[in-house]
């Protein structure tokens, strides 16, 4: 539709011939065009440029009207044609206003292209969502960001981890925690104190707000994730107004570099050494999946001398297990691998213990993990099998509890059409959770999940807090 | 007449047809073939089963009920080995073998009802003797006096028989009924197109007994309901598909991943149906349920069997979905026609599970990886009873106490040990 970009303010606009079949607007822009000529050589006056501000969004409206009006039947032509308009007038208003320099050209330029973003925006993510059953439609999901449509604060570090989680290069949620805190590092590192702020006041709303916002917009918060921001702040709010910005910025690095090893590195290989001594020789362990620790602890088990034989059940929708099998079975650990839930009672009646990874555990004890882990730990209570669950104590949730499935979860993306719908994790009830091991050392590090508050408290640790 | 000529599945249909066409012997070997190859399933058994049998009364040399119920053992026992998890299929053989025997057991009341009617009036008239003379009945004293010493004779035939049962004869089969030992031509003649016409009957069942399901279904589903659907069989679409009709509910479908990537969206043509019905579908993706399972009002599935104390067989993963809908108190209506109903306790390799083709889901192609995995890829699962609360069955809905009426009523217990014979060559 080339009669609507004449429409857009288009300075010195006697194109206007182009529309034949606007002629209620032909009648509206001639006395904003007569003015337009006059006034381009010299300066305007601002009630000048209000008056041609004025004409010129009234002849576009009136254009825009005649156009819905003559063509109402094919409506998505019509909507391409607003989408064309709105860009038509970002690209045009731009100079326009840079040219005349006032207030009315400057939003006048702004706000088609405002609109003109919606609408091309708008459908797909509809689209998107619009598959989403009614039962379900209040659970988030990730989506991916063009990295042009990024807010213009966000670090280069940041947008990258934020399409990796996009896209799931980073899924589980101490790889997203470590990548965040190594991006966030990135982020300190450039950081400047503006002159006449100090980092602890203007960082964190500034700063490190943008970058939080972008990563939750690509992809929810893992609880950990939420957990090491929290941490963050509160460390950089105890700075003192007066901490030298050098300081402050090294005392954070190093914050962060602490974190990293004592929560991430070490909680792994305690967790996996502790839960390594409740495997028995001659057990048969079941797992579902594939968990970073319940792998750890195997391979730890099997260093220890111990020979077992591993069940792996897996998710025909990930198959992340058969690469468990494949490296058990290469550390010379006899694998039964079932790609599915079939026969999940008889292969869970004859293990002695199911180990289960988990991404979150919530203050009520409840266990937030991959989608399926809930049918494994419930099979296994029922068979009187115990259930371990690792997990490091930088996933456990404080303040949030959860009691099903549906309220803290997350939509998989691409399973997400009117042919298949998909959770990404599932909850499973504390009933069923025998013990959690963490990489708390006290009592072996094994508790039940309904302490983990109790368990939370006693881990103040006053380096980390 | 080999069963794979054009596609490499032949569709029941033709299996059927070509049954008309080629030996029996040809018939059962097609069938068993397939049998083991696993590509007649579930229902198709039973029809499949039901054919043949046909095919052996019409076919098959017999000269009384022994011989025809050892033919039909044998037949049977045969195919029931060749799918060892297909209880239907021992299920309709016993439902043949009873058919028969209640055939035969009429037929002889009525003899003896004739005879004895005959005898009465032999004792009055003996002129009329010849003319309702019974054909195997020894010929009768010419002197009416003798009337008691005949009913003696006939008590002590029956006790012979009964004895003559336990001999080694051709017909191991016969259990308690008591054989007409030398049925003419005309009474076999009769017995034959009676039992055919039982058979025939049995097929219609089976045809009939999805319709009839379905018939209950406005009674299960409720409008507003969410229907876990575990991976719907034709009993179960019917159902569904009926339900819609006159509901308004939300099916939820689950199911193991379709075999391969590439195949078209899983149930497309049941959530089509449904679809147009009105009736909103949720395909799910997952295996796991206990995410979706407090959303879910109830859960239907269908069985391949049910076994004496209310186990169910069935497709695998239908147990996850019975065992989280009973953890949330969430009812579990499976859907079983009674000719599924099987007079056996399920056996260790029924709970174990039956094992499946692990290509789908393993690529054998990167070798050495997988090649030194156990792979155990289970396509059946067994529920036990307590997870269960509706045995839908085409005559109502049941519960697990009343099981065994069904199973008095449409099994003789002469037959029940017909898997007991399976093991034996």
């Amino acid at each position: 539709m080339p009669a609507e970009t004449t429409g857009a303010p288009n300075t010195g606009a006697p194109v206007n011939t182009a529309a034949p079949a606007q002629d209620g607007s032909k009648t509206a822009p001639p006395p904003a065009n007569s003015t337009a000529p006059k006034a381009e050589g010299e300066k305007l006056t601002p009630a000048q440029l209000k008056a041609k501000a004025k004409a010129e969004k009234a002849a576009r409206r009136a254009q825009v009207k005649e156009a819905r009006a003559a063509a109402p039947v094919p409506s998505p032509v019509q909507e391409k044609g607003a989408v064309t308009d709105g860009k038509g007038g970002k690209g045009k208003g731009k100079p326009d206003g840079q040219q005349t320099q006032g207030k009315g050209g400057h939003s006048q330029g702004r706000r088609p292209s405002f609109s003109g973003r919606r609408p091309s925006g708008a459908p797909i993510e509809k689209d998107v969502r619009s598959t989403i059953p009614d039962a379900f439609s209040h659970i988030p999901m990730a989506k991916r960001i063009p990295t042009s449509q990024a807010h213009k604060d966000v670090h280069p570090a940041v947008l990258a981890v934020g399409q990796q989680m996009a896209t799931f290069a980073l899924s589980d949620s101490i790889s997203r925690l470590q990548a965040t805190l190594l991006a966030f590092r990135k982020v300190i590192e450039s950081y400047e104190t503006p002159k006449g702020n100090s980092l602890s006041r203007h960082f964190v709303p500034h700063v490190l707000n943008p970058q939080i916002e972008y990563l939750t917009e690509c992809r929810p918060m893992c609880f950990a994730m939420g957990n090491a921001i929290r941490l963050l702040k509160g460390k950089i709010n105890k700075f003192d107004i007066n901490t030298g910005d050098e300081e402050a910025k090294e005392g954070l690095l190093e914050w962060i570099d602490f974190l990293i090893n004592e929560r991430i590195n070490l909680a792994e290989y305690a967790i996996a050494r502790n839960a390594a001594l409740l495997i028995n020789e001659g057990d048969t362990l079941l797992t579902y999946g594939r968990h970073r620790l319940v792998e750890k602890t195997f391979l730890e088990a099997k260093k220890d001398g111990k020979s077992f034989e591993v069940t792996v059940i897996d998710d025909p929708f990930e198959r992340s297990g058969q690469d468990l099998a494949k490296v058990l079975r290469q550390a010379g650990i006899p694998v039964l691998y079932s790609p599915n839930l079939g026969g999940l009672r008889p292969k869970v009646a004859a293990a002695t213990n199911v180990f289960l990874g988990g991404e979150a555990i919530f203050a009520n004890g409840s266990l937030h993990a991959p989608s399926g882990t809930a049918d494994v730990a419930m099979s296994a209570a029922n068979a009187g099998v115990k259930v371990i669950v690792l997990c490091e104590t930088i996933n456990f949730d404080r303040d949030r509890v959860s009691v099903d499935s549906l309220t803290y979860n997350e939509i998989d993306p691409e399973r997400n059409s009117a042919e298949s719908f998909r959770l990404l994790f599932d909850n499973t009830h504390d009933k069923y959770i025998t013990g959690v091991v963490t990489e708390f050392e006290s009592g072996g590090g094994n508790s039940p999940a309904q302490a983990i508050l109790a368990l939370l408290r006693k881990q103040e640790d006053p380096l980390i807090d | 007449m080999a069963p794979s000529q054009a596609s490499h599945v032949p569709t029941l249909d033709g299996l059927i047809k070509s049954f008309n066409n080629q030996s029996l012997e040809a018939s059962i070997e097609s069938l068993i073939f397939l049998l083991k190859r696993r590509q007649v399933k579930g229902d198709e058994c039973a029809k499949a089963t039901a054919y043949i049998l046909r095919q052996v009364v019409a076919k098959a040399k017999w000269n009384d009920v022994d011989q025809l119920l050892s033919r039909i053992a044998s037949a049977g026992s045969r195919l029931a080995r060749a799918a060892p998890l297909e209880p239907v299929i021992g299920n309709v053989v016993r439902r043949v073998l009873g058919l028969i025997r209640d055939e035969a057991s009429e037929d002889r009341n009525a003899d003896d009802i004739a005879s004895e009617a005959a005898s009465d009036i032999q004792t009055l008239t003996p002129a009329t003797n010849p003319s309702v003379q019974p054909p195997q009945r020894p010929a009768l004293p010419h002197r009416p006096t003798l009337s008691a010493l005949s009913s003696g004779l006939q008590v002590s035939k029956s006790m012979f028989n009964l004895l003559s049962v336990a001999e080694p004869g051709d017909s191991p089969m016969t259990g308690a009924s008591t054989p007409m030992s030398q049925a003419q031509p005309a009474s076999i003649h009769s017995l034959r197109s009676e039992v055919m016409d039982g058979i025939e009957e049995i097929l219609d069942e089976i045809n009939q007994a999805d319709d009839q399901i379905a018939g209950f279904a406005e009674i299960q589903i409720h409008p507003g309901d969410y229907v876990l659907a575990y991976q719907p069989s034709r009993t179960v679409e019917r159902f569904l598909v009926k339900a819609a009709s006159k509901r308004r509910f939300t099916v939820v479908i689950a199911g193991l991943e379709a075999s391969g990537a590439g195949t078209e969206a899983p149930y497309a043509s049941l959530r089509k149906r449904l679809n147009s019905a009105g009736v909103k579908t949720v395909n799910l993706a997952s295996n796991g349920l206990m995410a979706y399972i407090p959303r879910v009002n109830k859960v239907i599935f269908s069985a391949k069997a049910v076994y004496q104390n209310g186990g169910l067989l069935v497709d695998s993963g239908s147990c996850i979905a019975a065992q989280a809908a009973h953890e949330y108190l969430k009812p579990v209506i499976a859907l079983c026609p009674v000719y599924k109903f099987c007079p056996e306790d399920p056996s260790d390799e029924v709970s174990r599970g039956e094992l499946g083709n692990p290509s789908d889901y393993v690529s054998y192609a990167n070798g050495p990886a997988v090649g030194a995995l156990d792979v155990e890829n289970t396509v059946t699962d067994y529920i036990p009873p307590d997870l269960v609360d509706v045995y839908l069955t085409n005559l109502g809905p049941q519960t697990q106490h009343h099981l065994a009426n069904i199973l008095a009523d449409h099994y003789k217990t002469e037959d029940t040990g017909f898997s007991l014979q399976l093991g034996e060559p």
